[in-house]
């Protein structure tokens, strides 16, 4: 940290940076002058991906007893421990594995770490999976707990699933996975080629649905901290305007406009999940980045403006810092850079190079603001879109830049809960969708195929908690703040399926 | 000698002709002249005839100039909406940007109460946050040029589209070109065009 401070004068500059050693990585030379190719080459980024000399650890899971949906609650596991790139499911099993206690031998002739075992039992007229997580190298049972599942038919039994898989990625290595969480964005529905709309899709690709029934534009949804209400733009009213929308009730607020005229984009929430910093843009009036306290309903205060764009803020997960998109350096070389929350001197985050040219957007911060992903890239931008999705490593002292995506176009990245992997919207030559990347291993899985997205957002890790009732009418209004798993698990209207 | 024959005979039958032409009619009896109620009749009638021509002409020519104006009205709304368009990430006025801007400001100035929302776009290159900026931009800039004349500021105002509301779809240049431009919507006044 100490060293970026002192760089931060040389703003110009772009940092010294070593080529960190990155296994399998390609070959980085200095021949950055042929801006116009595919893969074109940014002083001081560093190709591919880096692994951490990680060994995966083989997993297997044997099949669940005692009745009900195991299968389907084994099989959702097994897809999310995949999806986590921390383990390798093994999934055909050894004949004669049994049903009760584990012979650690077996298991360890056929070369796996963990084994998961589960059993299908009742408390209180609740189904609860009772779970075991046994270390086949250290031949012991590493963790167990037992976990409330509602019906498959219950809109909380997938997300009461991903919290088991969660829990099983933090028993073997500490922090939790992201499984039990979803993916915001934005796109056109079809046939009406004047509206975007908002939907929400489950971490795995399941449960696709839409949010917003506007027939307007909806864009830039932006996920609270305690994942109960999403911020987003919309043009209903005919001015572009921020609402916040309450998941669990589907009621709506508004941010103050600054001046009547004033148009609003690009929300982001503060840690505290009740400010909101924004973009406003107003001919002749105040421009540039807000911010508003949305829960008092006050303090409206102007950030940042001048006569450069200042645009798409983001708060960083501890409040102290905003990362937003700045065309100080030049009209049509938009930069990535970093201030003080409160307003101050900005930090170049972006790599640019004096006479290098250069387009960096859509900044995010990881869960522990120690890295800083964005989108953009250095190729002709007249020929097409090709922006690749990079990671700028804050913590260390090179200063690191990865570029993570090495085809097609890539914007929007989010970081997942984990602080691990990153959602983007990508096209291919095979067409557009929703896309993972692993940020350690380069693996990249499409979670909404055939889908043009914009403005992707993923949740901070969302709960189930009352396992009740299959109409979800219990507990519903209490405590609705602290508990984001509510809002999510009620069948709202709001929350309806795509018509089949 | 056959042309000189051939003339004779034609003299031959033209006179013939004027010969066998028949008495003219005697001339009709004198009138007698019309009766005074005939007169008054006559007079109411052709008053009457004259008054309804006055009308028909003074209508004819109302729907002229309604007609007139109508049209006048409706080529100062098609020059107001007509769209202007930019170049690549740019938000600076071209030269047939300018020229219809201009003709813009000839009708804003004849009509004082009429108001423009001017609507950016851009072309789906970039992303969407740049693009709304980059939209506004071309608002904005369309807004400065007019009011660089004198217009009131007050009469404008502005909503950046970004990419989100492209008239041409697929990505190719033309497709691009057409979708980087502003768009005008007349919010007040329109009645005060072509009077």
């Amino acid at each position: 940290m100490m060293t970026r401070a002192a760089q931060a004068p040389a703003r110009l500059a772009v940092p010294a940076v070593s080529l960190a050693v990155t296994l399998g990585s390609l070959a980085v030379t200095a021949t950055a002058g042929a801006a116009q190719e595919e893969e074109a080459v940014i002083p001081g980024v560093s190709l591919g991906f880096v692994y951490e000399g990680e060994r995966i650890p083989p997993i297997a899971i044997r099949p669940f007893t005692g009745g009900g949906p195991v299968s389907e609650i084994a099989s959702i596991i097994a897809t999310d421990l995949d999806y986590s790139d921390r383990f390798l499911v093994r999934d055909s099993l050894p004949a004669g594995v049994g049903s009760e206690g584990v012979q650690y031998s077996l298991w360890d002739q056929y070369g796996i770490d963990w084994l998961l075992t589960g059993r299908m039992d009742s408390e209180a007229g609740m189904a609860v999976l009772e779970v075991e997580l046994h270390d086949i190298v250290f031949t012991s049972l590493r963790a167990s707990a037992r976990f409330p599942i509602p019906s498959p038919g219950h809109e909380g039994f997938r997300l009461a699933v991903h919290r088991i898989s969660d829990a099983v990625v933090e028993w073997v290595h500490g922090d939790p996975g992201m499984a039990a969480s979803r993916i915001v964005f934005a796109m056109r529905p079809f046939g009406n080629p004047r509206s975007k709309e908002l939907y929400v899709v489950d971490s795995d690709g399941e449960g696709l649905r839409r949010l917003t029934w506007d027939d307007d534009l909806a864009v830039s949804p932006a996920w609270s901290p305690d994942g109960a209400r999403i911020a987003y733009t919309s043009y209903k009213s005919g001015l572009p305007t921020i609402y916040e929308l309450n998941l669990a009730d589907g009621s709506e607020q508004t941010v103050e406009r600054s001046s009547p005229g004033g148009q609003q984009f690009s929300p982001s929430y503060h840690p505290d999940g009740d400010v909101i910093a924004f973009l406003t843009l107003e001919q002749g009036g105040t421009k540039g980045i807000f911010t508003y306290n949305i829960r008092d309903g006050c303090c409206l205060t102007h950030l940042i403006g001048g006569h450069h764009q200042n645009i798409q803020p983001v708060y960083s997960h501890d409040g102290s810092k905003l990362a937003f998109l700045s065309n100080r350096l030049g009209p049509q070389t938009p930069q990535i850079y970093m201030m003080p929350a409160e307003g101050g001197d900005p930090e170049l985050l972006s790599p640019y190079r004096y006479g290098q040219g250069g387009y960096f957007a859509d900044p995010d911060w990881s869960p522990t603001d120690d890295k800083v992903a964005f989108a953009g890239g250095i190729v002709d931008r007249r020929v097409y879109n090709q922006y690749h999705i990079y990671v700028r490593d804050l913590d260390r002292p090179d200063n690191r830049i990865v570029q993570l995506t090495h085809e097609g176009n890539n914007e929007d990245p989010s970081w997942a809960p984990d602080g691990r992997h990153l959602v983007f919207a990508g096209a291919r030559s095979f067409g557009y969708g929703v896309f993972v990347v692993d940020t350690a291993t380069g693996r990249t899985r499409l979670v909404v195929a055939g889908v043009r997205a914009q403005d992707t957002d993923w949740s901070p890790r969302l709960s189930w908690l009352d396992g009740g009732a299959e109409t979800g009418e219990t507990g519903s209004g209490s405590a609705r703040r602290d508990t984001p798993q509510d809002a999510m698990q009620q069948p709202r209207k709001h929350l309806q399926n795509p018509k089949k | 000698m056959s042309n000189s024959r051939l003339t004779l005979a034609a003299l031959a039958i033209v006179f013939v002709a004027a010969a066998c032409r028949p008495d003219p009619p005697p001339p009709d009896p004198a009138p007698t002249g019309p009766t005074a109620e005939e007169l008054e009749r006559m007079r109411q009638d052709s008053i009457r005839a004259a008054e309804e021509a006055a009308r028909r002409e003074r209508e004819r020519l109302e729907r002229e100039a309604a007609a007139a104006r109508e049209r006048a009205a409706a080529a100062a709304r098609r020059t107001l909406m007509e769209t202007v368009y930019f170049d690549y990430d740019e938000a600076t006025i071209r030269s047939d940007t300018e020229e219809k801007l201009r003709a813009k400001l000839a009708i804003l100035r004849n009509a004082p109460s009429v108001q423009l929302r001017m609507e950016g776009h851009a072309d789906e290159r970039g992303t969407s946050e740049y693009n709304t900026a980059l939209g506004n931009d071309r608002a904005e800039s369309v807004i400065r040029f007019l009011t660089g004349f004198g217009l009131d500021m007050g009469r404008f105002s502005s909503v950046s589209y970004g990419e989100e509301r492209p008239v041409a779809q697929g990505s190719t240049e033309s497709a691009w070109a057409q979708n980087r431009r502003v768009e005008f919507v007349i919010t007040a006044g329109g009645d005060d065009l072509g009077r």
